[in-house]
């Protein structure tokens, strides 16, 4: 199994706080602090999203750098690209704004930059080791890890209630 | 010795069915055969070539999005002229043959040109389809100064953005009360329409040509049905596209509007597949057969293709007869599904608000969402497409949907 | 990385250093390291852009995201900022003024005969006090003046027909014009405290620049609540002169009884200090060769000034005396005690002794002290210390080998007495004249906390080093002079290599002219946090001797490694008295241009007085020199 590393949400820990959409515009800006992040013209663009449901359940929602990706296939100018990270990426310079991949997102994750008028979107943060939003987040509810071991912990956790379940 | 597969015709699904047999089969001989001059490039981005800000090197495909791997051979100027289906034998215009174990008909189409307009075979007379149609333009429009754009299609509002950015004057003649009427009810275009006359295009609506008027230099005008005359240098026909099916005559393989497709994108013959705009697919939302020339659908429909011809069986979805998303004079749309509402039984929700547009398209009985049409704010697009293509159940977020307040957490397993 | 680097990256002290390599040895938790697991802190928090006033809240107004400008009531950005900064200075206002009114209430008590163990000390203070209030002295009884003052001080914090006295009395007279003109004079101290809470609370005040001069004058009034807390405190227990002490963890003495005293107010260290003296006969019989008490924060600050009392540590490192195992005791009274300390002390076999029925600490003892029974209390809580020696005495302290000489306790009248010994008729005259010949190019006041984002005291040291050679005459309260006594910047040894050529030449005449045989320490220690009234007490009589107003004086403050709301409040009666203020911390302030603006930039308009928001150490002291001239400059210096 591949060693790359995913982004992986566990809703129940998620607070709605938004760190992880201001750690994520920071990075994505210029100086990459949030003070001049804030005097910045046009603002940067966080790239995650932190959706609410009833009950009051929080949901960060973020590019999941799908396996056969629709925006990949889609993009009409060749802008979009999966990077050695395997993280799917927009290369700004070749985006022409046609908004053909916000149209088969089926996550909703592309956003639309209304200034410079191109698509903007996760890139996993190729400069950093962890995603910015990531390191953000206060309660882990964004991890970063491999599939395997983030299933494995999945299971372990699974059998520890289990086994409370039994104690208990 | 590999697996001989034969493509005729090198753009999106014919490339990307080409680049997934390569995947899939390392040993295969991959030839693609192009009619075009120009090595196979993202056909969408021709208006930025009209007014100068790609060049071709910027366009083209290979080593972008999917199109990455190698070994493919593509040989350009190589339009197919007749195939022996019995020989698998598929003979150029140029009159060499190549064999072939696996075929792909993906020769895409041709642009129409209406029969009861005269003179369209008049020098400076375009319709935007190839590359070189594109550089024509750009030759053309340095010595153009009014254009007269037929047709109020994405294509046309594209080129005629691309010429207004050269500073020539465009008027358009539509023949429908409404531009982009495949994307619209006339009625919703009022934010397109607003944003299209304050960026200086001329939109003349409900009238047709007749006739292309030319002098010693070519175009110099366009006769009109109400019996008008506009002078003009350079005419641009956006009057749809049809399948290019030509190099097929006399063979016997259902064509029926474009090559008929079985669900694994195979025609009606034996190792013969077919994907892309000259291809019969069927829309999930209709259940009806559509021929579309929408570059997402044949980059898919080629995957597919690939996957088929090497073997792995993969049923192709289909596609929605209408599925557009683009930006024309600074505003955003997508269109996607059943958006044409006037005088049917579907249940729509439209809201407008100042700068924004949306309607909401859910089947006659209310359960099921059938299309939704954006204008401005385009949040979110791939949601509906989901829903709609997926026809998902929409128990519990339809005031969502209608309200534009759906999004990807409402789809997780509580 | 070496411990020792690890170690600098959080403190510049090195006997604080060496207590960290104690800590990490032992696992216990401090400050340093819940400040690393705090990390990331919440961006909104930082920008001020989020708000709980309301339950249909929490609201954060996310910067980079469109379409959310406001709160879920419609405030702005501006508007949520301005509301923040003005709780954080109704905060520090109420703090202040309630140590003043503790005071208050013990004079009051003990000019009715109810706090015995209270006299007046400093009857020539009660006088001046007396006299600045209108309150008739000749032929009175002290204690009946004392009881009007008082009775003023309490009026004081209620919203009256006249203003609040002890701001409005303390000031120039063009200051104040010009607070009035601006309407920020306070009525009452508790009146605006409790207005802020009233414009801030959801639905009423919604203009950003309203909002902010609502704090400017909640910040005057914070003035009057340091400045009362000062008068009181010297009429109690003394007005400061010149001492020599220690300050750092060396303090301590392994084999005495060491009892900290930690907190602000005098109403009980007092006390403490002089109970003490009768119960070294106890402390011997428990084995100890005495009982050594040391002070922390401002707590230290009051008994330094006074008696000479060592302060062992300040602010950030309040934990480290414990670490040590030599404290016995920790008595608190209130502001600035981390709760953290209850922790530390169980690990260490300490005890903390809480006093206040306004600040307990769950995991400490608690004696409710009080006025009329404060020596009672204070032979309590000595006794629990003594006994607490009993159990550690074979047990191994740790104290770091670590003191600095110190020569505190310069009060105005200190300082006005000093000088009076260059020139006994215009003791004034000197000091201006020097100012004039730039030997004193400015002064700047370094007040306020450490904070565990800056390595400790990083911030004073460079600065105050930067500024000294500069020939800027510095003043330093609070845990600013915590800070730099640790730093020998209070030893007067160290005069001539610190500071410039003319300062030196000022320094070392005054200090030779009362007979100390040499220069006055590089930096003056005026006392504690709210002692920075005597700052303001000085420049009030430097800009009254030469006819101008505060705001063209060439005098800066400065706050670099702010903590506490109350540095904030401070920060704002500076910049109304019309000082350039420097912060050394952000704010939480930027998520809105227009409140950063209007308190960098703007206010300079209204009142002469500024922020400074500047984290580096070597610019903001560029900032500050210039301020300095360019004040300078419009005197015609």
């Amino acid at each position: 199994m591949s060693d790359l590393k995913e982004i992986f949400v566990n809703t129940q820990h998620c607070t709605g706080c938004l760190s992880c959409k201001l750690a994520c515009a920071v990075q994505h800006s210029k100086n990459k602090d949030l003070f001049s992040a804030l005097s910045q013209d046009p603002k940067p663009k966080s790239r995650l999203y932190v959706e609410w449901l009833w009950g009051n359940t929080k949901v960060p929602v973020l590019c999941r750098h799908c396996e056969d990706a629709p925006c990949v296939n889609a993009c009409i100018s060749g802008a979009i690209t999966r990077a050695e990270n395997n993280a799917v990426i927009t290369n700004t310079d070749k985006c022409i704004g046609c908004w053909t991949c916000v149209m088969v997102c089926p996550y909703g994750v592309i956003g639309r930059d209304k200034d410079l008028k191109i698509a903007y979107r996760c890139d996993r943060c190729p400069d950093q080791d962890h995603p910015a939003c990531v390191d953000a987040c206060p309660t882990e509810a964004l991890t970063y890890a491999t599939v395997d071991k983030f299933s494995a912990e999945k299971r372990q956790a699974a059998s520890r209630e289990v086994a409370q379940g039994q104690g208990g | 010795m590999g697996r001989k597969y034969v493509i005729v015709g090198g753009s999106a699904a014919g490339m990307a069915a080409a680049h997934t047999i390569r995947k899939k089969d390392r040993n295969g001989n991959i030839t693609v055969l192009s009619n075009e001059k120009a090595q196979p490039y993202f056909r969408p981005m021709i208006p930025y070539i009209i007014n100068g800000k790609k060049r071709p090197d910027d366009i083209f495909l290979s080593g972008s999005g999917i199109f990455t791997q190698g070994g493919i051979s593509v040989k350009t100027g190589f339009g197919a002229k007749s195939i022996d289906f019995q020989k698998k034998t598929v003979t150029t215009a140029s009159g060499e043959a190549f064999l072939y174990d696996k075929i792909l008909f993906s020769s895409g189409s041709t642009p129409y040109l209406p029969e009861n307009i005269e003179g369209l075979d008049s020098e400076g007379v375009f319709s935007l389809k190839t590359l070189s149609d594109a550089q024509g333009m750009a030759k053309r429009s340095e010595t153009a100064t009014h254009v007269v754009m037929l047709g109020g299609g994405i294509l046309n509002l594209k080129a005629a953005f691309a010429l207004l950015e050269k500073k020539l004057s465009v008027t358009m003649v539509v023949y429908s009360p409404e531009v982009l009427s495949q994307l619209m009810d006339p009625k919703d275009a009022f934010p397109i329409r607003n944003a299209l006359d304050n960026a200086g295009l001329n939109i003349i609506t409900g009238i047709s040509a007749t006739q292309v008027l030319t002098d010693s230099s070519g175009v110099c005008g366009v006769a009109l049905d109400n019996g008008s005359q506009i002078a003009c240098q350079m005419v641009c026909v956006g009057k749809g596209v049809v399948p290019d099916t030509g190099f097929l005559n006399g063979n016997d393989i259902k064509i029926d509007k474009g090559i008929f497709s079985d669900p694994y994108t195979q025609t009606s013959i034996k190792d013969a597949y077919t994907a892309g705009d000259v291809a019969v697919a069927i829309d999930p939302v209709t259940g009806e057969k559509t021929v579309t020339s929408l570059w997402t659908h044949a980059v898919e429909m080629g995957i597919c293709a690939g996957l088929n011809m090497t073997g792995s069986k993969t049923v192709y979805t289909g596609t929605l007869g209408i599925m557009n998303a683009t930006q024309v004079a600074d505003v955003p749309l997508v269109s996607m599904g059943i958006v044409h509402t006037k005088n049917s039984e579907y249940e729509t929700h439209a809201k407008k608000t100042r700068l924004t547009y949306r309607k909401i398209v859910f089947s006659k009985d209310g359960t099921r969402l059938i299309g939704a049409l954006f204008i401005g704010d385009i949040k979110n697009a791939g949601i509906y497409r989901y829903v709609i293509r997926e026809k998902k159940n929409i128990n519990g977020i339809k005031s969502h949907l209608i309200n534009h307040t759906v999004h990807y957490g409402h789809f997780m397993q509580p | 990385m070496s411990l020792r680097n690890q170690f600098e990256e959080k403190t510049k002290d090195p006997a604080v250093q060496k207590m960290l390599g104690i800590a990490s040895e032992q696992e216990i938790e401090t400050v340093w390291d819940r400040y690393e697991n705090m990390l990331p802190q919440c961006g909104f928090g930082e920008t001020g852009l989020c708000c709980r006033h309301c339950l249909q809240g929490p609201c954060r107004i996310n910067p980079f995201e469109e379409g959310q400008e406001t709160g879920i009531c419609g405030a702005t950005a501006d508007v949520m900022v301005a509301r923040g900064l003005d709780r954080a200075i109704a905060a520090g206002t109420a703090a202040h003024s309630g140590h003043a009114k503790h005071l208050a209430h013990t004079l009051l008590k003990m000019a009715t005969g109810e706090a015995k163990d209270y006299k007046i000390t400093d009857a020539v203070k009660l006088n001046k006090v007396a006299n600045r209030l209108g309150i008739a002295v000749d032929n009175r009884e002290e204690k009946e003046i004392a009881l009007d003052v008082a009775r003023a001080a309490l009026a004081d914090f209620n919203e009256k027909e006249t203003p609040v006295l002890w701001a409005a009395g303390v000031v120039t007279p063009g200051r104040v014009k010009v607070l009035s003109d601006l309407g920020l004079v306070p009525k009452g101290i508790d009146h605006e405290v409790s207005e802020i809470m009233h414009r801030t609370l959801y639905g009423v005040d919604a203009d950003p620049v309203n909002l902010l001069l609502g704090g400017l004058r909640c910040g005057v009034a914070d003035l009057a609540g340091c400045y009362m807390g000062t008068d009181l405190a010297d009429i109690l227990f003394g007005t400061p002169t010149p001492l020599a002490s220690e300050a750092n963890l060396g303090t301590l003495k392994p084999d005495h009884v060491n009892i900290a005293l930690h907190g602000h107010n005098p109403v009980l260290s007092e006390i403490i200090v002089k109970v003490a003296q009768d119960m070294k006969d106890e402390a011997a019989k428990a084995g100890a060769a005495g009982i050594n008490i040391v002070g922390i924060c401002c707590t230290g600050n009051e008994l330094m000034e006074r008696h000479g009392i060592p302060s062992c540590t300040h602010s950030v490192s309040q934990e480290m005396a414990l670490l040590t195992g030599a404290v016995d005791a920790m008595i608190v009274d209130y502001q600035c005690i981390m709760p953290s300390i209850a922790s530390v002390a169980e690990c260490m076999g300490s005890k903390i002794i809480t006093t206040m029925d306004i600040c307990k600490i769950s995991g400490a003892d608690h004696i409710a002290v009080k006025e009329e029974t404060a020596a009672e209390n204070a032979k309590q809580a000595i006794s629990s210390a003594i006994s607490i020696f009993q159990t550690r005495k074979n047990r191994n302290c740790r104290i770091p080998d670590i003191t600095n000489k110190v020569i505190a306790g310069f009060s105005t009248e200190s300082i006005i007495a000093a000088l009076s010994k260059l020139d006994a008729q215009d003791p004034l005259k000197p000091l201006v004249d020097n100012i004039k010949a730039g030997n004193i190019r400015g002064v700047c006041l370094f007040a306020g906390c450490n904070n565990v984002k800056i390595p400790q005291d990083t911030n004073y040291i460079q600065m105050a080093e930067r500024l000294l050679k500069e020939n800027v005459l510095v003043l330093a309260t609070g845990c600013g002079a915590g800070s730099l006594m640790r730093h020998d910047f209070l030893d007067p040894s160290k005069t001539k290599e610190r500071c410039g050529e003319g300062l030196f030449a000022v320094l070392n005449a005054i200090g030779e002219a009362n007979g100390l045989g040499g220069p006055l320490p590089p930096v003056l220690h005026l006392g504690s946090c709210v002692d920075n009234s005597r700052a303001v007490e000085i420049t009030v009589a430097l800009a009254n001797y030469l006819g101008v107003d505060i705001d063209q004086l060439p005098v800066v403050a400065s706050a670099p490694e702010a903590t506490s709301e109350k540095a904030i409040s401070i920060g704002c009666y500076a910049v109304a008295a019309g000082l350039p203020t420097h912060v050394g911390v952000m704010i939480p302030v930027t998520g809105s241009a227009l409140v950063t603006s209007v308190l960098t930039e703007k206010v300079k308009e209204l009142t002469g007085g500024y922020f400074i928001v500047d984290p580096d150490p070597q610019s903001a002291a560029d900032k500050l020199i210039s301020a300095i001239d360019e004040r300078r400059k419009g005197l015609g210096l």
